[in-house]
């Protein structure tokens, strides 16, 4: 263990939302900034300078409660908030600095999640009132809602968009993950993927979009695998690899790298992991090691990891303790 | 013999408790059935009347919608007119009239689902359970007229 950790070196540790949770942190398409979110209300915008981490911008006065996860636009020109007060901001980048361009209503509590499709035209957002809502956006960056979806029972904690068709998956405290398509100007759960066995906190698609990754309470990291459906209508997504007995605590988030393809782990035990898929497996049964790990990664939860989208290795997570740190993953 | 005898004389005291245990369970069945009828009678028609004044004030405020937007042409419109329509359709399609109906909690779910983007759409800030349908089918007749 000692020497996987070698494989995960601390570049900087940021005190982000001092005095408060860091919930949230996202790249920007570009890789150059980084957004994140916390228990103070606030969105920041940070940025390298020379060889530090600076806060470039704080965006303040959006949200009423704790912001609990951030977007970026697929053109890195807008910024989505997503609030316990029930309601989404759209922010556009100006000169230096966001503001604010309009708030998305409709939700009836807490807005747990808020994710851009690639095409950037819309936005899918979710919440405990166990609806998924899609927002479409027109040329004059207004927003309608195209969609409400009821698939869940409870509590939805996730969304987010498969890379490259117009395919929605969400994650939710039923245990259950749902996957929409749209169909007459509607969208529709096609798909109910159910194998976890308590909440399942974080989604994340690898880059061909064939597989799934998912994270649960039940301290597993489970990874689906999409097959040609036999009667042709409903998607058919299997679990192929079920990663248990490496997280000690609730697994919040998962990562898969779009550039290595390693699969990075947020957990409750303080600690983040990455794995990689063994070479030459068979790709129904895929087998995945644990690489690098930092057990102490931070003083309390990790709630979030993700990748940099264009600096290979780089990898953000954010805690509890309202720190981000910065790590450096290095193959041997 | 004379036992025998002795015991036809007391038979209709000593099985008394049996008769009217007997008589008294006909009687409790047949007013247990009348209570629970009248029960289930109530508790049905008051679900029913719940469920169906829900969907059709649904039904009227997307009516109401149609009627007033159906001559406007820009995309907009025909847009919002078109998320009326499914609605309304939805509402059309709903075994709402068959309690036993499997499909009814789904289609009842997807109903309300759709309302709620209508909401958003119509931008109506309104909270149902602190407006009465009433006032606000007053309202529309109002702005019909």
């Amino acid at each position: 263990m000692s020497d996987m950790k070698e494989n995960l070196i601390l570049e900087h540790r940021l005190s982000a939302h001092p005095d408060s949770r860091c919930w949230f942190v996202a790249w920007s398409p570009s890789g150059s900034l980084l957004a994140s979110c916390g228990g103070d209300k606030s969105v920041r915008i940070w940025g390298r300078e020379g060889d530090s981490w600076v806060c470039k911008s704080i965006l303040e006065d959006g949200h009423q409660r704790t912001v609990r996860k951030v977007a970026w636009s697929p053109c890195g020109n807008y910024l989505a908030s997503a609030s316990f007060d029930a309601t989404t901001c759209i922010w556009k980048k100006k000169n230096d600095g966001f503001e604010s361009l309009t708030v998305l209503e409709g939700h009836e509590n807490e807005v747990k999640c808020v994710a851009w499709a690639p095409s950037g035209n819309l936005l899918a957002t979710c919440s405990r009132d166990k609806s998924v809502w899609v927002w479409e956006v027109d040329e004059d960056d207004e927003y309608e809602c195209v969609t409400v979806v009821n698939s869940h029972t409870q509590d939805v904690k996730h969304v987010v968009w498969h890379p490259n068709q117009e395919l929605l998956a969400s994650a939710s405290y039923d245990n259950n993950i749902c996957i929409y398509k749209e169909e007459d100007d509607d969208w529709e759960c096609r798909a109910t993927l159910q194998g976890h066995t308590s909440t399942v906190w974080g989604l994340c698609f690898d880059t061909s979009g064939e597989r799934l990754a998912s994270c649960s309470d039940d301290r597993t990291v489970k990874i689906w695998k999409e097959y040609p459906s036999e009667s042709g209508q409903d998607l058919s997504w299997k679990c192929v690899c079920t990663l248990s007995g490496y997280h000690r605590r609730t697994v919040y988030d998962v990562s898969w790298c779009q550039l290595t393809a390693a699969l990075a782990t947020a957990c409750g035990d303080d600690a983040v992991r990455v794995f990689k898929e063994d070479e030459g497996g068979d790709p129904n049964q895929p087998v995945f090691s644990l690489v690098a790990q930092a057990t102490r990664a931070h003083n309390q939860d990790v709630n979030c990891v993700a990748w940099n989208p264009k600096e290979a290795g780089l990898l953000a997570s954010c805690s509890d303790d309202g720190d981000i740190a910065i790590w450096r993953f290095k193959e041997d | 013999m004379a036992i025998e005898r002795s015991g036809d004389i007391f038979d209709s005291i000593l099985l008394a408790d049996d008769m009217f245990r007997g008589e008294g369970y006909r009687e409790g069945y047949a007013q247990g059935t009348c209570r629970g009828l009248m029960g289930g009678r109530r508790h049905g028609s008051s679900h029913g009347a719940r469920l169906s004044n829900e969907f059709y004030f649904y039904h009227g405020f997307a009516s109401t919608w149609k009627y007033l937007l159906q001559q406007n042409t820009d995309a907009k419109c025909r847009k919002r007119l078109k998320v009326l329509e499914s609605l309304l359709g939805l509402i059309q399609d709903c075994p709402l009239v068959d309690p036993q109906s499997a499909k009814l909690p789904n289609d009842a779910e997807k109903i309300r689902a759709k309302f709620r983007q209508v909401m958003e759409l119509f931008v109506v800030c309104l909270q149902l359970d602190q407006i009465s349908c009433l006032q606000l089918e007053q309202r529309l007749h109002v702005s019909l007229e």
